[in-house]
């Protein structure tokens, strides 16, 4: 049985549907991310295991025993928060001690997990600081410590590296993630940015306007998108409108130009109109004569973005983008350049709008 | 589901659900003992002002307040001395409080301070050393009643910079008057232009909160106009309440009356600015 | 500062058309603080210091404390001690009552019309004070008062119980009247500022809602409560207004006593009566400097 598991969880304010019908399954030790942009009700559910909001229908259970309707503080689950919601009167030290002090352990138990959180964080020298003197990063450190420092079943994030730079975001990203596993603690994050999702999960929770788009683990996520919204909110994606000519072999036709998809295209016929979608990095300008689409294109524009170099193409009549790494001796070819890209099947995808349940090969 | 957790979790939710409203009901209470305290002079005051006329409920305080002959000039010069004051006090505080933010930071915390001078120097205490210090050449400002008055006036004006200057400052602040500044002057406004066409409508409601404090503390003031032998509503409401029984009820719901208008009305306008504000961004 | 000087120079250069030199606008700004100056110099500055020069004053002209060692003289004495008495009780009692009010509108769960009746009232309560307040308890509580009468109805007579309008418990009473809305007006901010993670993080670790308020919400508000008191009593303390209307200035009072000394030399020495009143401003000095250090703390903290 899975550790923690939240059946058929809806949340209503009024008439809207802030979450609905959220069903997850976390196992133990487990990294669980809820992706997706504001207002899709990530937070919500999260608070809602928290304890903050009570759902409207649904259960949620820790390990076997219902915590639905428990009070927050007795669900042993330690939380950070966007803002750091660090006690603005209390010391480092006295700020990790808070929930030691709560559970009323002697005070030497205090002081040395007090110490051994100090140092899992790396703050040995601020111990006696006040949070208006830490820096954010800071900050959001003694708030993992002091929500590490009560052993919780299951550690909630509610976008704790929103407010911070993006080196800062980068470096703690990992540390927490680091944490996590060497303790073994069950932890749900919550953000919007995907690169973070993507970077530091077990499975990701891709959540949009109240409904859970797709779960999966972060490969599965971004090469096997299930539904538009995934597929464009997750990566970078070219999409375009196509129609399908046979749908056993695979063939559709956009602008006059030929594709061939490995996408299962089970209730579509010919004639049917879908949206292909393609991500940039799967184009080359190799020809290997392995890939199944070659496809004539001209060269509108080349932007230099560092590690990568993006080329602004025109296949038919529809922009794309293609992206390809950068190395010095790379030959890009000139603007206005009539050229050839290719692609496998594989990477063209089949989204059909209408269903919302678009295919990719393994489904 | 065992029933023991049931009842358990039934337990907790109550707990839960039960604070909340445990904290409600205080807080009704706590209320409700407070609308007393703070209702009931009121209300008996205004049912005092009812009852001039024996046996029967009617305005007849009221009728006998208005037909008072001293009422009508003391309200009236008390108007006066509140529109000269606001007039003073917005004058001299909108430059100050503009300069100061844009061209002279290091003179705010002066300023701050002089503007909580009217409250380390109480009302008594400050016509105390205004008289002695004016009743002598070559100040000799207290001689006549109409030199006494400008006194006076100038005076409520000083009191009031504190109150003016807060409004004024939010208003600056809320305003941006820095980037405001710039931009108008580097389509070519002077100084004149960026005042008249960009500072002060922007200012609207702070200059109205600040004019309407201002009127609130002047209208019903009493220590520095009764013993600068001042005739303004103040000193008239006190000869009022040791000369006559029921004409100070009605005064009273008068003054509560007008009171409640002057601040209705910047709470009033206030919210409407401030969604001006909000949208415009 | 420096460099936006000299970008403002050459702005209102290129604007003005031809080269002005700093100096110039440097006494256009100060032209327009000039007015501000003037006029607290001549009305609020220059008053208090011709009180306070005559205050250290000898009667042959010399400098002398002498008229501030007789402050401690029966009258002073009383009527310092009376007006310190009444400040504190109206500035404890109003606090606490303040702050439970502050409290019931926002933490407390009542819904926002309340909230913003309370302000609003607030705004006019505290500017209630003077004539019209005293006359409005008189009415309530005086001998003949409606509640008085109410009390005689149940068999209780007030005044002759021991209370009294005109005493310091009756003083006391009305001068709630408007340090509770001042506490209340003040403090709500600051409740304000109380972020709802603090709460939700104390919970999530275990707290209960009573050991929230105790380790973290009030020692939060501790400075902002404590300041604000200390302004509630300094409001009383320099009120008079309320006190005069109500006893016709023949009180014992600190404030009243000033005031009767304007209109004559009741304590028939000059120069203490001008002591009096520094004592006065030197009393509201120290609690306006305590009020304001109060207030940076609680500032850091509710950011």
């Amino acid at each position: 049985m899975a550790y923690l598991t939240l059946s058929n969880i809806s949340k209503q304010f009024g008439d809207t549907y802030a979450v609905r019908d959220f069903n997850l399954d976390v196992e133990k030790g487990e990294f669980v991310s809820f992706l997706g942009p504001s207002g899709c009700g990530k937070t919500t559910t999260l608070r809602m295991v928290a304890g903050f909001e009570t759902p409207t229908n649904g259960a949620i259970t820790l390990g076997g025993a219902e915590i639905t309707d428990k009070a927050p503080n007795q669900r042993n689950m330690g939380m950070i928060f966007q803002s750091y919601a660090l006690f603005p009167n209390m010391t480092v030290a006295q700020n990790i001690g808070f929930g030691l002090r709560v559970r009323k352990l002697s005070k030497s138990e205090i002081d040395d997990r007090v110490k051994e959180m100090v140092s899992l964080v790396n703050l040995e020298k601020h111990v006696d600081k006040y949070p208006y003197q830490l820096s954010g990063g800071q900050q959001q450190r003694v708030s993992l410590a002091r929500a590490l420092a009560i052993r919780p079943d299951v550690l909630l994030l509610d976008e704790p590296l929103s407010a911070l730079d993006a080196k800062i975001r980068v470096s703690l990203r990992a540390q927490i993630r680091e944490i996590q596993k060497r303790l073994g603690i069950t932890a749900i994050f919550v953000t919007h940015d995907q690169e973070e999702a993507l970077s530091i999960s077990d499975r990701i929770v891709v959540m949009y306007d109240g409904n859970v788009e797709q779960v999966g683990t972060p490969f599965d996520i971004y090469n096997f998108p299930q539904t538009p919204f995934v597929a464009n909110f997750v990566g970078s994606l070219n999409t375009a409108a196509a129609e399908v000519v046979d749908p056993e072999k695979g063939l559709l036709t956009m602008d006059d130009v030929q594709l061939v998809s490995a996408a299962k295209m089970d209730g579509l016929r010919k004639g049917d109109k879908v949206r292909i979608a393609i991500r940039p990095e799967r184009f080359s300008f190799a020809s290997d004569g392995k890939k199944a689409n070659v496809l004539d294109c001209q060269i509108e524009n080349i932007t230099f973005l560092g590690s990568v170099v993006r080329v602004h193409i025109l296949i038919g009549k529809t922009k794309f983008t293609m992206d390809t790494f950068n190395y010095p001796s790379l030959a890009l070819p000139q603007i206005g350049d009539r050229n050839q890209v290719t692609c496998s099947k594989e990477a063209v995808l089949v989204l059909n709008e209408e269903n919302s349940n678009g295919q990719g090969p393994k489904g | 589901m065992s029933t023991s957790t049931a009842s358990s979790i039934a337990v907790k939710t109550s707990t839960v659900k039960a604070l909340a409203s445990k904290n409600r009901f205080w807080s009704g209470v706590i209320f409700l003992v407070g609308a007393l305290y703070f209702l009931v002079p009121l209300a008996t005051t205004f049912y005092w002002s009812l009852r001039a006329q024996k046996d029967v409920l009617g305005f007849e305080a009221y009728r006998r307040l208005f037909a008072d002959n001293n009422f009508l000039p003391a309200f009236s010069q008390s108007i006066a001395n509140a529109i000269a004051a606001i007039l003073i006090s917005l004058l001299i505080i909108v430059p100050t409080a503009y300069w100061v933010t844009l061209r002279l930071p290091k003179l705010r915390p002066v300023i701050e301070f002089i503007t909580l001078l009217p409250f380390v120097i109480p009302a008594v205490v400050l016509v105390f050393g205004l008289i002695r210090l004016y009743s002598r050449p070559p100040l000799l400002w207290t001689a006549t009643y109409s030199s006494s008055r400008v006194l006076l006036v100038c005076v409520y004006a000083a009191i009031s910079f504190p109150y003016v200057f807060r409004s004024v400052d939010n208003g600056l602040r809320a305003m941006d008057v820095r980037g405001l500044t710039e931009a108008a002057q580097s389509l070519g406004a002077s100084w004149g232009t960026i005042l008249f066409q960009v500072i002060f409508p922007n200012l609207r409601t702070a200059l109205l909160s600040g004019a309407l404090l201002t009127f609130a503390i002047v209208i019903g003031e009493l220590t520095i106009a009764l013993y600068m032998a001042q005739h303004t509503l103040g000193p008239y409401m006190a000869d009022l309440t040791r000369s006559k029984v029921y004409e100070p009820s009605a005064m009273a719901i008068v003054a509560f009356a007008i009171t409640w208008a002057a601040l209705g009305i910047i709470q009033f306008v206030g919210r409407g600015q401030q969604a001006q504000i909000a949208g415009g961004h | 500062m420096k460099s936006s000087l000299n970008t403002d120079s050459k702005v209102a250069n290129s604007t003005e058309g031809s080269a002005k030199r700093p100096p110039r606008l440097h006494i256009a700004y100060w032209l327009g603080v000039l007015p501000f100056f003037v006029f607290s110099g001549f009305f609020l500055i220059a008053p208090t210091l011709v009180l306070a020069f005559r205050s250290i004053e000898g009667p042959q002209g010399g400098l002398t404390l002498d008229n501030y060692r007789q402050l401690v003289s029966p009258t002073v004495l009383d009527a310092y001690g009376m007006s310190i008495r009444i400040s504190l009780t109206t500035a404890i009692l109003g606090g606490l009552i303040g702050f439970l009010i502050a409290w019931a509108v926002s933490i407390g769960g009542l819904p926002q019309p309340f909230r913003s009746l309370t302000t609003t009232f607030s705004g006019v309560a505290s500017n209630f004070a003077g004539v019209p307040l005293a006359a409005a308890f008189v009415y309530t509580l005086g001998r003949v008062g409606v509640i008085t009468a109410l009390f005689k109805v149940f068999g209780v007579n007030l005044y002759r119980s021991g209370f009294s309008l005109y005493s310091f418990m009756g003083l006391s009473l009305v001068y709630l009247y408007f340090q509770i809305p001042l506490m209340v007006l003040v403090i709500l901010p600051a409740i304000d500022g109380l972020k709802r993670e603090w709460r939700e993080a104390a919970e999530n670790l275990g707290a209960t809602p009573v050991q929230y308020w105790r380790s973290v919400a009030l020692p939060v508000l501790m400075p902002s409560i404590m300041g604000t008191m200390i302004l509630l009593f300094g409001n009383s303390f320099g009120a008079h207004a309320t006190a005069y209307a109500l006893t016709g200035g023949l009180f014992n009072l600190a404030t009243l006593l000033i005031g009767q000394q304007i209109s004559g030399d009741v304590l028939h020495n000059p120069g203490l009566g001008y002591a009096v009143a520094m004592g006065m401003v030197i009393i509201m000095a120290i609690s306006i400097f305590i009020y304001s250090i109060l207030q940076r703390r609680s500032e850091r903290w509710l950011r």
